[in-house]
């Protein structure tokens, strides 16, 4: 008996138990892996499933919808006769087309039965020639011919369709063969000829249904059905290699770009109240119209959006949402920023709703004074501008200098020269560098002009503190720099949080470094009718008057509620005058302002301005111009002051009733002060005396957007910020709270957006809990915004950002879009779109007043198409003389009879030259412009078109002025005398057949002409001499117009006022004014 | 031993079954999705039944000295002749004219078909005939010209859109409708600056324009509670509440005052 061994491991002790709990876990390791393969790293799979069920159910509904507005557009009797001209044309066609028809089946089977023996003996006589070809002895090749012959001559039967046959050698069969082929391919022309006019039927008629319908047709809709039926799930991408873009969005966002609007409501499962995660996600892009400009297989989603493109393991890591990646997606309230990131060099984005954002906040970085404090590449860039002329001019010379040298050593050397060619050549060199240097004269002379023009742009946004003593009231100063909302809630002037002292220091050097000049004394004004004038003249399209509900006007400048307490009426007259003129003009190259004393030095006349801009001590260019962009209004002297008047009414307290503030002449407060100034960088927003090459304080922003996160100081609020929860938000004023776009923090706001918005809203709340000195305390003042203004501008700081898409995707046209694009920042900084229109769907601060509800004729005009509607080169000199007169400058060159007016605002050539392009780039209008040539008119055709512009049906000259005052008065319309200069023939054509296309809501009425007969007719009665006039008379009236002299004018308008002079006696004159007056100040009633 | 493998090999198949099938349950639930926005239908009231309908009437009245006329000068213009006193206010025995009465509020949703005849507006001595126009929304207004002289006519509408036609004389009429509601809405003619008038523009047929004598009068309305709105186009809007019985006929007074 073999010994049993003890304890065997084998018989004695089972391992099933481990075995199975191991595979167990293998299994399920496996599952699990097999699972996490195609379900857990792939939720877009879910997603498309999801996409298939609910957008199949929507289309289903879509169709049965699409279906009922096709009958509905198939009931339209237009349709109806689409579809009976069909039928008519369907069955003109039958009875031929089936004849046809049949003679081609018949031919076929001719052909058929031809071609079944002509090609087999084809194939014998080719076999034949390739033995011929082969055969090498003579005697062999002869005999071979004779074959091919031979067997060509013999006779083949053809038994056709119809029973009959015949017989034919090889050539008769190939010529029957090729006859009847030629026969069918005549007769199939033929019947393609035919069917013409009923295929063109059909294609009327399913175009009329496209085209009137609103939705997709239902066989678009089918399209769609089978597309999503047939769905398999799968990565849906786009790769743009140049670019490094892959953007896998489109795996789960499926609706992004389906031709049909699908909202998260469509997509939202029956019973469920809120659009689920899903129904969120398969949304049409909301502005498809931005997709059409911005195509996707271009640019992708990610350059717009952010967001982590190529991720699709989970819906945060897709959308950036995570620590390890740099540009997280845009939040929806801020999703403009994504503009920024091409069109950093465009001042206005917006078109109607899209874009308004990012346009507003790039607005408020340079209307709020951002800029003072901040560089941005692209903003104030005139004094930087300046520099680099400065640098270009001294390389000028210099090159000058030695390119003279040059020269005379070369002439030099050709004196000497051992041989006339060498001579020549040497002299020729020393030739082109004569010319060279007067090129580079020529070069130098236009930095000069673009130095005068830039002096001229240069702008601060706030006013020229060197005249604090001329302007105002002294013991107001202090109050104001304490808290600048309590004199003024609207004010630009933000709150620096100034202490006592510093206040009492900084008015000291203000006070105290001002201008001590004397100004004219004005005499006083009537208030009440400045006030008139104020409310008429233009001045509330920029300022506002009221506070509160009260307030009417615009935002772009001042409210003038309380301007009586702090104002000095004798330079406040000035200032309503010619905002420009300044005090005293200031050298840039000496650094001084420049007195009566210096042009006395050299014997010239104390005079400064435009045309007097070189200093007498050295000639370089001066600041003859307040840097203010109000501009002038070309009022009398009286107008100023009436109007002077009247704001000095505009008061809560007396002058006198502010603290009294002597220590502002202490001169030991003054030297303090100045470094107070410095720190805050005062100078950023105001001229200041000693200040005038200050540079910004603050921190450059152009790329704020894409700096690292750890650079933004959230200081002790990091881990707040960081964590989210309870206590998150660290501002507590109740105001400032009210500031932050979307309400106080609740989750977790370490990002740029929560940076920028905390700091924008409470600019030192990074400072909270911190001991710091006050020079170190943080020095960005309130700038007291409203929620949307925050939003707007953190919008504007995330999207600016160092893009990392390659150069040409950056917004910088070559072509006149770049004319547009820089257009638009001169547009915003002088506020144009206070009183015009530039797009339909933009409304302007006067439209929007209840002063022209009633009387919208009043209104500055619209300038939807200007560049199209006037002559460049006579815009230019508008621009430059809107009086269009050097002597008559009190009103308005074009509208007299608007009590509005179109103010000088002395533009630079250099502005001038981009207000110009950009006018003619808008409306699409080819630079240099020649003008169309317009045909001199015989007597015939004068004689007919006089009786157009005089006829009773068309009374022109009823509204237009004539330049006679009595009828000037009640006129709404301009002079047509102005047409020759100032209009394109073509446009005014446009103008007179339908105005209201051009600007809606003129009063200048439709229907003046009808069509008939393709040409444009009066739609009133004509005399006999139009019969058989076969042109355009529309055309006709044009013409007329643009070679209308005064003289025809004036017998035009006596002959058709002949009844009414009669009864026009002296006192009518005064009924007449009442009207007008009345007519301005509200309404025609 | 045998059975517990069998048991655990069985556990393991069924999990990986429920593994397999987890993703389907997701698919499922969706089928039945439909869109949510489909439009209603309008919600069809009861028909009114003339045997009931009630109706209104009243007059409308100026509180205080009738304000002076004002004159207009039409001489600038020789083919406008005839009365020329603006109609801003037109006040005789003081009783006022021209107030749109209608119903604001009580109607529900009911929705009314819009009359086949046209209303009219006429040009004739430069003004305006009538000077206050009610019509339904949709409803056809045929505006002639009886003058000797060209007009335009141009509304400036705040809801509708806006136009500015020219109509020479005997030209033929102009045919245009409103598709929105909008009360006082101006009409002018840029030509002659006096000349100005305001169509109301309601979505029933609930209206009324008080004559020279301040009278106005509304029929045919379904018993119920109303507001009833008078709008004077200077002096704006009042409202009145009524409620009508069957077959009632209230007399609603109101009284305007500048």
């Amino acid at each position: 008996m073999p010994p049993v061994p003890e304890k065997d491991p084998i018989v004695s002790k089972s391992y099933a138990a481990y075995y199975v709990i191991a595979m167990m876990i293998l299994m399920v390791t496996l599952f699990w892996a097999l699972w996490d393969e195609s379900f857990g790293q792939r939720p877009w799979k879910a997603f498309q499933h999801a996409w298939k069920d609910r957008y199949s159910a929507f289309l289903n509904s879509a169709r049965s919808k699409s279906s009922q507005s096709e009958k509905e557009v198939e009931q339209d009797s237009q349709y109806q006769q689409l579809k009976q001209a069909y039928k008519d044309a369907y069955e003109t066609a039958t009875p031929r087309r089936d004849e046809l028809q049949k003679q081609i089946s018949d031919l076929s089977a001719k052909i058929l039965a031809v071609q079944n023996v002509f090609t087999d003996r084809r194939a014998y006589v080719n076999a034949l020639t390739y033995e011929l070809e082969t055969e090498t002895s003579a005697s062999g090749r002869k005999s071979k011919q004779q074959d091919i012959d031979d067997y060509k001559k013999k006779k083949a039967t053809v038994e056709f369709p119809d029973g009959h046959r015949q017989q034919y050698n090889f050539q008769e069969l190939e010529e029957a063969y090729n006859s009847l082929k030629a026969e069918r391919t005549k007769i199939s022309a033929e019947l393609g000829e035919v069917l013409k006019p009923v295929t063109e039927a059909s294609n009327k008629t399913s175009a009329y249904v496209s085209d009137h319908m609103v939705d997709l047709t239902p066989t678009q809709i089918d399209g769609l059905k089978k597309k999503a039926a047939d769905w398999d799930a799968q990565i849906v991408q786009i790769n743009v290699p140049e670019a490094n873009i892959v953007d896998r969005c489109e795996s789960c966002h499926m609706n992004a770009r389906e031709p049909i609007r699908v909202t998260a409501a469509l997509m939202t499962p029956k019973g469920e109240k809120r659009p689920d995660e899903y129904a969120q996600a398969f949304t049409s892009h909301p502005e498809p119209g931005l997709l059409k400009t911005h195509d996707p297989e271009k640019f992708g989603c990610s350059p717009c959006h952010q967001g982590n493109g190529r991720a699709t393991t989970s819906v945060e890591k897709a959308h950036g949402n995570y620590e390890h990646w740099l540009w997280p997606l845009f939040p929806k309230q801020n999703a403009e920023a994504g503009c920024q990131t091409c069109h950093a060099a465009d001042m206005h984005l917006a078109v109607g709703d899209v874009g308004a954002h990012i346009s507003n906040g790039k607005f408020l970085f340079r209307q709020r004074g951002c800029m003072g404090c901040h560089r941005y590449e692209g903003y104030d860039k005139e004094p930087e501008d300046l520099t680099s002329i400065a640098q270009q001019m001294k390389l000028f010379d210099q090159q000058k200098i030695d390119n003279s040298k040059t020269a005379a050593d070369l002439m030099k050397q050709a004196d000497a020269a051992s041989s006339n060619d060498e001579a020549n050549r040497l002299n020729q060199e020393a030739v082109a560098l004569r010319v060279a240097n007067s090129k580079i004269d020529g070069r130098i002379q236009q930095l000069d002009f673009q130095t005068h023009s830039l002096m001229q742009d240069m702008k601060k946004i706030g006013p020229n503190l060197k005249d604090v003593r001329l302007k105002l009231n002294r013991n107001w100063i202090p109050a104001w720099l304490k808290k600048p909302t309590d004199f003024r809630p609207t004010t630009k002037m933000p709150n620096f949080r100034l202490t006592e002292h510093q206040i009492q220091t900084m008015s000291a050097y203000l006070w105290q470094s001002g201008f001590t000049d004397a100004l004219p004394k004005q005499k006083p004004g009537n208030a009440e009718h400045g006030k008139q004038l104020f409310e008429t003249r233009g001045c509330l399209a920029c300022h506002s008057v009221g506070e509160g509900d009260q307030m009417q006007g615009g935002t772009f400048a001042a409210n003038l509620s309380r301007v009586g307490e702090k104002a000095n009426y004798d330079y406040l007259v000035r200032w309503i005058h010619n905002a420009r003129e300044r005090t005293r003009p200031y050298c840039p190259y000496e650094k001084k302002d420049i007195g009566p004393e210096d042009y006395a030095k050299k014997g010239l006349p104390y005079q400064f301005d435009l045309e007097h801009s070189r200093c007498p001590n050295d000639g370089h260019e001066l600041q003859v111009q307040n840097m203010t962009v109000m501009p002038s209004l070309r009022l009398s002297e009286e107008d100023a002051q009436d109007i002077a008047s009247y704001l000095m009414t505009e008061k809560k307290e007396e002058p006198s009733a502010y603290a009294q503030a002597s220590y502002m002449d202490d001169p030991e407060l003054k030297e303090e002060g100045k470094t107070w100034i410095r720190h805050y960088g005062c100078a950023g927003c105001h001229e200041i005396s000693g200040f005038e090459d200050e540079g910004r304080i603050g921190t450059e922003l152009t790329y704020e957007g894409s700096k690292p996160i750890e650079r933004l100081d959230f200081a002790l609020f990091t881990n707040v910020a960081e964590r989210g929860g309870k206590n998150a938000e660290p501002i507590t004023d109740p105001e400032d709270l009210g500031r932050l776009p979307e309400g106080p923090a609740k989750g977790p706001w370490y990002d740029h957006k929560g940076f920028f918005e905390h700091k924008l809203a409470e600019p030192n709340v990074y400072d909270k809990g911190k001991v710091k000195s006050e020079t170190e305390a943080l020095r960005m003042p309130n700038l007291h915004l409203s929620k949307l203004e925050i939003q707007d501008l953190t919008t504007f700081l995330m999207g600016s950002e160092e893009s990392s898409l390659p150069e040409s995707y950056q917004y910088k046209p070559g072509d006149a879009r770049r004319d547009i694009q820089e257009g638009w920042w001169i547009v915003r900084k002088y506020n144009c779109v206070g009183c015009h229109q530039f797009t339909p769907d933009q409304s302007t601060v006067l439209m929007g007043m209840k002063h022209y509800q009633d009387a919208q004729e009043q209104l500055p005009p619209k300038l939807l198409t200007e560049g199209a509607r006037v002559d460049p080169e006579w815009l230019r000199k508008f621009l430059s003389n809107p009086a269009l007169s050097t002597t008559d400058s009190n009103r308005n060159g074009v509208r007299p009879y608007l009590q509005v007016r179109m103010p000088t605002f002395s533009f630079s050539d250099n502005e001038l030259r981009k207000l110009v392009r950009f006018f003619q780039a808008l409306s699409q209008q080819p630079m240099p412009y020649i003008p169309e040539q317009v045909p001199v008119l015989s007597t015939k055709e004068t004689d007919m078109a006089r009786s157009l512009f005089s006829s009773s049906a068309a009374p022109c000259l009823k509204c237009h002025a004539t330049g006679d005052p009595q009828h000037d008065r009640i006129a709404t319309a301009p002079n047509f005398l102005l047409a020759r200069e100032r209009l394109k023939p073509d446009w005014a054509e446009r103008w007179i057949l339908d105005p209201q296309a051009i600007s809606p809501g003129t009063s200048m009425p439709s229907g003046l002409f009808r069509r008939e007969n393709n040409h444009w007719v009066f739609a009133g009665p004509t005399p006999a001499s139009f019969q058989g006039y076969d042109k355009d008379q529309s055309r006709l009236l044009v013409d007329y117009i643009f070679q209308l002299t005064p003289e025809e004018q004036r017998r035009v308008a006596a002959s058709r006022g002949r009844s009414q002079a009669s009864v026009q006696p002296r006192n009518k004159q005064k009924q007449t004014g009442i009207r007008a007056s009345a007519a301005g100040s509200g309404g025609s009633r | 031993m045998n059975k517990k493998l069998w048991a655990a090999m069985f556990l393991l198949g069924l999990l990986g079954l429920l593994a397999g099938c987890s993703k389907k349950e997701n698919t499922n639930e969706e089928q039945t999705t439909s869109p949510s926005s489909e439009m209603k239908p309008a919600a069809n009231a009861t028909p009114i039944d003339p045997a009931t309908a009630a109706s209104v009437s009243g007059t409308v009245t100026f509180g205080g000295a009738a304000p002076k006329a004002q004159k207009i000068d039409m001489s600038q213009d020789a083919a406008c002749k005839g009365n020329n006193v603006a109609e801003t206010v037109v006040v005789n025995d003081g009783k006022l004219a021209n107030v749109f009465v209608y119903v604001k509020d009580g109607l529900g949703n009911r929705t009314f078909d819009v009359p086949k005849d046209s209303v009219a507006i006429d040009q004739k001595g430069c003004r305006y005939h009538p000077h206050v126009l009610g019509v339904m929304t949709g409803q056809n207004i045929e505006i002639r010209n009886d003058d000797e002289t060209t007009h335009n006519i141009h509304p400036t509408p705040k809801d509708n859109r806006e136009w500015n036609e020219s109509q020479p004389p005997k030209a033929a009429a102009i045919e245009k409708n409103f598709a929105r509601e909008e009360v006082m809405l101006p009409v002018k003619c840029n030509q002659h600056p006096w000349m100005k008038m305001y169509v109301n523009v309601v979505k029933t047929p609930f209206y009324a324009v008080t004559g020279e004598d301040g009278k106005y009068e509304i029929k045919g309305l379904p018993p119920g509670d109303y507001t009833l709105a008078f709008v004077q186009e200077k002096m704006g809007e009042q409202t009145q509440k009524v409620t009508l019985a069957a077959k009632d006929s209230k007399t609603v007074d109101q009284s305007f005052k500048q």
